[in-house]
């Protein structure tokens, strides 16, 4: 398919198309998964597949295939469909060719080499760290690594390719004995430089430490949520309103608000598409616009909404290079690249007199994502004494608002950890509410 | 290789259609093609799975995982995987479609999306997004052990969202239905839910956040569907119990439950998570989950029915991804009370209505479930509108303090992601009434 996507391209203009653009993209993948403390399958996935954007008179139409076979058709329905369209007076063009960032350590070569049994290896060093922890059980988990291939192409002289590699490693967990408590662990990473052993053993230990939990009062107190817990509701509570798309649409809980005091002024985040070996870096963006680094929040000040190509000519400013993709088969459309939540570090449990720790949260994805209010349940969380992680606690939900969190933020961890594409410390939040 | 006991194959060919209307713009029309497979080889205790897309051979790809099964086999060679029997299934009774959506220009369905979007905008909503999707799909399955079986299916279904905003506050209604055939537009009102949508956001906008704790509650039948499918139909999954991630182990004959509650799980029902055969060409098949309150069957692919005993059905996937344990037509069925009698039941407590999803801990059975909306009951009437309100409690605890159980069973299409894999399903209830369950709110 690979050597079609030229074609492809040429077969658009063909067709009639004014502008055209071929997103092509592979993945190979191999994963190592476990059942209890057996490896149960090992699967090998291999995808690959075009998406063709076509325009005709500012008119988009949009079809994709994996099949070599189907590409005149797929590449004849998307200018069709462009003709279909009334004209989008707020369609500008797709991007440009222009100069490219260099980014670096997201392709490993010794991850694209690796082999089944290495793969075996890493899955069977996951388990053997649950297995320091005596009273615990690995439910599932696994190892995967990954290589994958893009390519876009437009008939503005787009051409840029790129490969990169990520491996990755989750395990479950859940104590056997008295009350039954879970936690889990994850990594993923460009390279190999994951601790696996580590991860199995920080899932067995919280599980461990979290079982025979305390019923708590509710209350208003200081929370610090781990990274996992505060990436989660950065992802699903807040990312949504910095979406270009989403203020225009009038969707978003930041309309209005550039330039405003958002936050804390200690605090900033940044959407960054160069950092070293970040899960989200990229030469460009999915549509060819190169990545950049973008501060979203600066001490404290919203400073910029995320653009694509597409919401930038909208409203007339540059692409912050956001547009992205989940697969070859969806159009593109702004996303996240890597965030990163900087905040000034200290011990921050030491520094909390009482409080509540949450490890990780469930139903992070029910917030609202407009307003930004969350209830949540929190897994895996431990009340603070003097400093100290004291007592688990069994069930608790924490409501809040993630645009007030922003201004109750009182402190950070040393922590730091990428939780996918969001990088972030533990993070303290004052008053909280919280219902045991 | 001689030691390959097991493989299967299957291919699935198909493509999608989506229309996205935003803010009376068209924003997507796409169209995608697929073709691509999926096979599975077993080595003693070991699967091996590969799939490919694309052009297919499929010779190689048997091979290819019947190689990644057998490496992991002697690498790491475990007891052996039994698979319970199964036979060529009969594919018959599949869902009547009376007008093909091919047949339908897309123009017309453009039309029909604008007048849903016209339909949500009332007065005071400023932005709405109505979703067009369609798909036709051929699924072909073939086994080493002689099953040879296909259908073909094709779903549709619409998405409608209405946003009112007020000083600075955003709420949001949301309708949806999918089904099988283009008359779905004609047999739902289509244009009384998008109004519905546009309405559940102008009044959300005034309701107040309760404050929580614990209280008597009367779910709506979709949220009390909800809880059906994530808290009791994910932990009466075998894959999750023989991974002892289930608070339903070892339970099988017990009563877990109140003796008003029944579940059942249903294929063959013509709801949204209708299939004539699962991912393992084994025929599918109504289960009862729970019944009268006893805990009476899990879930099963064919792996583990043999190893709990146990009749296969339930092993499903997302296009060519490997096939795990999965939930069909989740339902609670009917009672025989009535919502007024619940009401006057209750006196002082919440009525929660609708789901903005949740999640759930299948091994300590614990679940959060956050509701559309909610209504406070004052001496067994409903009063006041509340939003950002959420069930959260222990999945056992909830099934013994039903009180009361409806009989006015609906069911609701939607997907469910486990294993990261989306497959269709219903789930569904009658109204239920709680005697003690934790409500979240400010």
């Amino acid at each position: 398919m690979y050597e079609l996507a030229r074609k492809a391209l040429r077969l658009a203009e063909k067709a009639g198309a004014e502008e055209a653009e071929i997103y092509y993209a592979a993945n190979h993948s191999t994963s190592v998964n476990f059942r209890k403390d057996a490896l149960e399958n090992a699967k090998d996935r291999f995808s690959e597949g075009i998406g063709i954007r076509a325009i005709v008179n500012g008119a988009v139409g949009f079809a994709s295939t994996n099949s070599a076979a189907q590409i005149d058709d797929a590449v004849e329905v998307a200018v069709s469909e462009a003709r279909i369209r009334e004209s989008d007076p707020d369609w500008v063009g797709l991007p440009s060719n222009e100069k490219y960032p260099t980014v670096s350590g997201i392709f490993d070569k010794k991850v694209e080499a690796l082999e089944l049994e290495a793969c075996i290896e890493h899955a069977l060093t996951l388990i053997e760290g649950t297995k320091e922890v005596p009273g615990t059980l690995p439910t599932s988990g696994g190892f995967t690594r990954a290589k994958s291939k893009q390519l876009i192409l437009n008939t503005n002289g787009i051409e840029i390719e790129e490969e990169s590699t990520a491996v990755s490693g989750f395990v479950d967990v859940i104590t056997v004995n008295g009350q039954t408590s879970t936690a889990y662990d994850f990594g993923i990473s460009r390279s190999l430089d994951i601790d696996f052993f580590a991860l199995g053993k920080n899932a067995a230990e919280l599980a461990l430490k979290s079982s025979d939990g305390i019923k708590i009062e509710p209350q208003k107190t200081d929370v610090i949520f781990h990274p996992f817990a505060f990436s989660d509701i950065i992802e699903e509570a807040l990312a949504p309103s910095f979406d270009a798309d989403n203020v225009q649409k009038g969707r978003s809980g930041l309309i209005d608000k550039l330039g405003e005091e958002l936050a804390v002024p200690e605090l900033s985040i940044y959407d960054d598409g160069l950092i070293e070996a970040g899960i989200e870096t990229s030469t460009s963006d999915d549509e060819g616009v190169p990545s950049q680094r973008t501060t979203l929040i600066g001490k404290g000040v919203l400073e910029t909404y995320l653009y694509d190509s597409y919401t930038a000519g909208k409203s007339g400013v540059m692409s912050t290079g956001n547009s992205s993709r989940s697969s070859y088969t969806s159009p593109p459309a702004v996303g996240l690249r890597n965030v990163i939540v900087d905040y000034p570090q200290t011990d921050v449990i030491a520094d909390t007199q009482s409080g509540i720790f949450v490890n990780t949260i469930i139903g992070a994805h029910t917030a609202n994502s407009i307003s930004g209010d969350f209830s949540v349940e929190a897994r895996n969380a431990f009340t603070i004494k003097d400093g100290a992680l004291d007592k688990p606690i069994k069930s608790l939900m924490i409501s809040g608002n993630a645009f007030e969190i922003l201004k109750q933020i009182t402190g950070a961890g040393f922590d730091v950890r990428k939780v996918g594409g969001i990088i972030t410390p533990s993070i303290r939040v004052s008053d909280m509410s919280v219902i045991g | 290789m001689q030691d390959i006991k097991f493989y299967d194959c299957r291919v699935i060919e198909g493509s999608s259609t989506s229309i996205i209307l935003d803010n009376e713009k068209i924003e997507e029309i796409s169209r995608n093609f697929t073709r691509g497979a999926g096979v599975r080889a077993l080595c003693g205790g070991s699967w091996g799975y590969t799939s490919v897309e694309g052009e297919i051979d499929l010779k190689q790809g048997v091979e290819a995982a019947s190689k990644l099964a057998f490496s992991m086999n002697a690498s790491t060679p475990k007891e052996d995987v039994e698979l319970a029997d199964v036979n060529s299934p009969e594919v018959k009774n599949l869902p009547e479609v009376r007008i093909d959506p091919r047949d339908i220009s897309i123009e017309e369905k453009v039309d029909l999306l604008k007048n849903i979007e016209t339909n949500a905008k009332v007065k005071g909503i400023n932005s709405t997004k109505v979703m067009y999707l369609e798909s036709e799909f051929k699924v072909e399955y073939r086994s080493s052990d002689g099953i040879e079986c296909a259908y073909e299916l094709m779903n549709v279904g619409f998405a409608v969202s209405a946003v009112a905003s007020e000083n600075g506050v955003y709420q949001a209604g949301r309708e949806s239905r999918f089904g099988y055939g283009y008359e779905l537009f004609k047999k739902e009102n289509v244009l009384e839910l998008a109004r519905k949508a546009g309405n559940t956001a102008i009044e959300l906008l005034k309701a107040k956040t309760p404050k929580g704790g614990e209280m008597p509650v009367i779910l709506d039948q979709e949220l009390a569907g909800v809880f059906a499918h994530e808290a009791v139909g994910h932990a009466s999954e075998a894959d999750l119990v023989l991974e002892g991630d289930s608070i339903l182990e070892n339970r099988i004959g017990e009563q877990i439950a109140s003796p008003l509650i029944t579940i059942i799980d249903d294929p063959t029902l013509h709801e949204f998570g209708y299939y004539p055969f699962d991912a393992e060409g084994a025929k599918s098949k109504r289960t009862e989950i729970i019944k009268n309150g006893v805990f009476n069957s899990y879930l099963h692919s064919r792996e583990t029915a043999a190893k709990l005993g146990g009749t296969p059905g339930n092993c499903r996937a997302q296009g060519y991804s490997m096939p795990v344990v999965r939930m069909s037509n989740t339902f609670i069925d009917n009672g025989d009370a009535r919502l007024e009698e619940m009401l006057e039941e209750i006196k002082d407590g919440m009525y929660l209505i609708g789901s903005r999803g949740g999640q759930v801990n299948t091994g300590e059975g614990i679940f959060q479930f956050n509701a559309e909306k909610g209504y406070l009951i004052k001496n067994g009437e409903l009063t006041e509108l509340v939003r950002d309100v959420s069930l959260s409690g222990k999945t056992l605890e909830i099934l013994n303090h039903v009180a009361l159980v409806g009989n006015d069973l609906k069911m609701t299409a939607g997907r469910c992601g486990k294993a990261g894999q989306l497959v269709p399903v219903s789930d569904g209830s009658p109204h239920l009434s709680i005697s003690k369950a934790l409500v979240g709110g400010a």
